[in-house]
């Protein structure tokens, strides 16, 4: 609570405006709540990574339990260190930098307190219900819908508090950090609530109201900047509050750190179509995409010098502090990878590394350097002051540093190895001009032993982490018995800006006054507009960008012999996304010679018109499925789902023998279709009579699996359905080639 | 007629590139703004800010003092 402001006379030299001072005290009492769940998330999200990789290096590890398959843990474990780890990570840092930098407590203790529970029940309520295969399939939007309610919700409230901290500040201007802060706030929030648009069909079901392209371009609009807004803008904002405070000494440049700030919120929201180069999105968008991304090498390293050279002066420290070890790592892992970002905009460069592991190890020297390594120097930074004794153990910290300093280097490189050897493994010919690994488990079993050695890696970061938990623990046993709350004392903010020092006399002439800039200096000190502003530019850059494709037909063209999927084939689609499968098979070949010779013709706009959501994927540890339908018959699909090393000896992929047990939710396949129908799907009959459209094809279906030799009595369960899905992959398409050569005979013959 | 037809017969492939200066141009005015030699001394002071926590005058625990916390 702050206590009531007290009359203290001024003392010479402070802002003579003000007569009295205000005593407050600041609520690190949510900075600790938000230290210790930051640490027990990255545990668990980082064991969970553990056991996923584990899985990619042997499918034993996927324990034949359907809820603990790759599929279903993959979105689990970059959920949890996304928005659990790194996330109460931010939310730790912002709370205790944002009170001293606005010389103010938070608005309300309450709203924090809200915000701590609310987020730590939003995660409990991921890591249930995404084993459970509760997903929307999209990539770092997995969760359904009533938990984005929740995310809506707890975020307005944490936005609302610090928002209301800005405006009952005591100082006058408002640092840089809270300028990123700011950022990230009001994007994260518009991201949020347009990527995930959808219609229930359940308490836990839903459909994106976007299809195909449009919802592809939504997603990573959304997906890029879930990154730039989520992990990136925050952690810079910690940077530049926490970098100073462990050098003990101001930021090198408080310029650049401006030119960084707007460059970033300018370039960022762009650059979301560079990860569906060569895919069916319109070639302008992934060429701005790409554009924008490369600019946005130069204020990227701004930023990354800015940081570093803040030690200016102090890099005789570095040897002796493990905390600017882990700064000064941290924030050249943000330099390598941004760096490799632009890079990998690149379309020809991109060509090689999409879907790849290369995508993989990027994004892991962003998130284990620069978002770890921040973490953890900004957590040690904290430790004394918080728990207000010493750091437990010095020696711990710097066996820390270099522990997890290894397993980086033997994570990233044992994954960019395997990113480049599938990648080229991909697109290699022989002599005769024929695909030299026609066999895609061939491009698999070569990266088994850089799985194993990823594995290693992953393990000493998390032997890192449990002795950061320890030392973190045993720190927090010397606290001492009540925590000491010092009062603060500082003027209250007039309600008008006066200069302490006089100011040079406005110039005469329009020009003279505009370079004098006063208007802007006023712009500064007005926080709500300065976040309109910024929520202007996120906005009109998006709208931009996105609405052509909503807009413009010829964007997405159409094809007159693409259907939608029958009630049965739904239900199996819907299969197919409860169990992840979208994370590791591709649905989207493209227009290369070698994905064509592979998979069949390259994909099409109009192929996934009814595609709520898309399923293009975005990582091929399986083949592209895009042209799966007719390549095999019923049977080889329900043998390689109940176990596919039955067919493939060295295939990584789980086994999913539960869908010949499992009986198919019939009762709800007509609710599915209607909410289709609803999102402008042209269901005609099956609007009426889809749970009895299911059944029929089922039983055909069946008959035909029982006819070539497989199990029978399969037409009321789940392998049905699935294979349903399977046979339509890219058949659409087919079709319309055999009636054009059927109209063409019909044209030539007499 | 729909708005996506009415969108569509609009012509409006260029307003990607109008955003484009528009942005541009919005960033020349913040680069010259940030580099007025009168503004060097308001900056300074704001890159200072992280290492003021505010004058501490009560401390529980120890004897009452004023002073900057570190």
């Amino acid at each position: 609570m702050t206590p009531a402001p007290v009359e203290v006379r001024s003392r010479s030299g402070e802002h003579s405006v003000n007569t009295s001072l205000d005593r407050f005290s600041y609520d690190d009492a949510i900075v600790r709540q938000f230290l210790f769940a930051t640490l027990i998330w990255g545990v668990v999200g980082m064991l969970v990574g553990l056991l996923i990789a584990l899985q990619l290096a042997n499918p034993w590890f996927n324990l034949n339990t359907s809820w603990l398959s790759f599929g279903r843990l993959r979105p689990l474990h970059t959920n949890a260190v996304v928005f659990a780890f790194a996330g109460n990570a931010f939310f730790c840092g912002a709370y205790y930098s944002t009170q001293r930098l606005l010389k103010a407590r938070m608005f309300s203790d309450a709203m924090s307190k809200f915000h701590f529970w609310g987020w730590q029940a939003i995660i409990v309520a991921a890591a249930i219900t995404l084993p459970l295969g509760y997903t929307q399939a999209k990539e770092y939007a997995e969760l359904e819908w009533p938990i984005d309610i929740a995310i809506a919700v707890v975020w307005v409230v944490f936005a609302f508090n610090f928002f209301a901290t800005i405006v009952r500040r005591r100082e006058r201007h408002i640092y840089v950090a809270i300028w990123f802060y700011i950022a990230s706030i009001i994007t994260v929030a518009v991201l949020h609530i347009f990527n995930n648009l959808s219609i229930p069909v359940g308490l836990f079901k839903s459909y994106s109201i976007y299809a195909g392209v449009q919802d592809a371009f939504m997603q990573w609009w959304y997906g890029h900047n879930a990154v730039a807004f989520f992990l990136t803008t925050p952690f810079l904002g910690l940077m530049y509050y926490f970098m100073p405070k462990a050098a003990e000494g101001p930021v090198y440049s408080y310029k650049l750190s401006i030119l960084h700030f707007w460059s970033l919120v300018f370039m960022y929201i762009w650059a979301g179509p560079h990860h569906l180069h060569y895919t069916a999105l319109p070639e302008w968008a992934t060429t701005t995409g790409m554009l924008f991304s490369v600019m946005l090498w130069a204020p990227s390293w701004g930023g990354m010098i800015n940081g570093l050279l803040t030690l200016r002066g102090a890099w005789h420290k570095v040897s002796q502090d493990p905390i600017l070890k882990f700064f000064v790592v941290a924030i050249t892992a943000y330099g390598m990878a941004t760096f490799e970002g632009p890079m990998l905009s690149i379309k020809s460069v991109n060509a090689l590394a999409h879907y790849t592991d290369w995508i993989i190890a990027h994004v892991h020297t962003g998130a284990l350097g620069w978002n770890g390594f921040m973490t953890f120097g900004m957590v040690y930074w904290l430790l004394p002051r918080l728990f207000q004794t010493e750091v437990y153990s010095k020696r711990a910290m710097e066996v820390h540093f270099w522990i997890a300093s290894i397993g980086i280097v033997l994570y990233v490189t044992a994954i960019y190895s395997a990113g480049l050897t599938q990648g080229l493994m991909w697109r290699a010919f022989d002599q005769t001009g024929r695909l030299a690994y026609p066999d895609f488990v061939e491009t698999v079993v070569k990266l088994l032993p850089m799985y194993w050695m990823r594995a290693v890696g992953g393990s000493l970061y998390l032997v890192g982490m449990f002795i950061f938990g320890w030392n973190i623990l045993m720190t927090w046993k010397r606290r001492p018995s009540q925590y000491e709350v010092p009062v603060i004392e500082a003027a209250p903010l007039s309600p008008r800006y006066v200069d302490v020092e006089p100011v040079a006399p406005v110039p005469a002439g329009v020009w003279a006054r505009f370079l004098h800039a006063g208007w802007h200096r006023r712009w500064e000190r007005m926080p709500m507009l300065f976040s309109a502003l910024t929520l202007l530019t996120v906005v009109v850059a998006s709208l931009f960008e996105i609405l052509p494709t909503f807009l413009i037909k010829s964007n997405v063209p159409t094809i007159a012999s693409v259907k939608p999927y029958t009630p049965l084939e739904l239900a199996g689609r819907d299969i197919y996304i409860a169990e992840g499968c979208f994370n590791c098979h591709s649905q989207m070949i493209r227009p290369f010679r070698y994905e064509t010779e592979r998979y069949g013709e390259y994909s099409k706009p109009g192929e996934s018109v009814y595609d709520h959501p898309f399923l293009w994927g975005s990582r091929r540890i399986g083949p592209d499925l895009a042209r799966e339908g007719g390549k095999y018959p019923d049977l080889w699909h329900v043998r390689h789902f109940e176990n596919p090393r039955a067919i493939t000896a060295r295939s990584i992929m789980p086994a999913y023998a539960h869908f010949l047990t499992e009986k198919l939710d019939y009762a709800g396949i007509q609710k599915r279709v209607d909410a289709m129908a609803m999102l402008g799907v042209p269901y005609g009959e099956a609007i009426n009579k889809a749970e009895a459209m299911a059944r029929t094809q089922a039983s055909v279906i069946a008959a035909v699996i029982a006819s070539q030799g497989g199990p029978s009595g399969l037409e009321d369960k789940k392998m049905v359905a699935i294979v349903a899905y399977m046979q339509r992959l890219g058949r659409d398409i087919q079709v319309s080639k055999t009636a054009a050569a059927t109209s063409n005979a019909g044209a030539t013959t007499p | 007629m729909t708005l996506s037809q009415i969108m569509s017969n609009a012509g409006l492939s260029m307003y990607a590139e109008v955003a484009l200066v528009l942005f541009l141009l919005a960033f020349v005015v913040i680069v010259i703004r940030t580099y007025l030699p009168s503004r060097r001394r308001e900056l300074e002071e704001t890159s200072r800010l992280p290492l003021d926590d505010g004058t501490v005058v009560v401390n529980p625990r120890s004897s009452a003092k004023r002073g900057r916390t570190p």
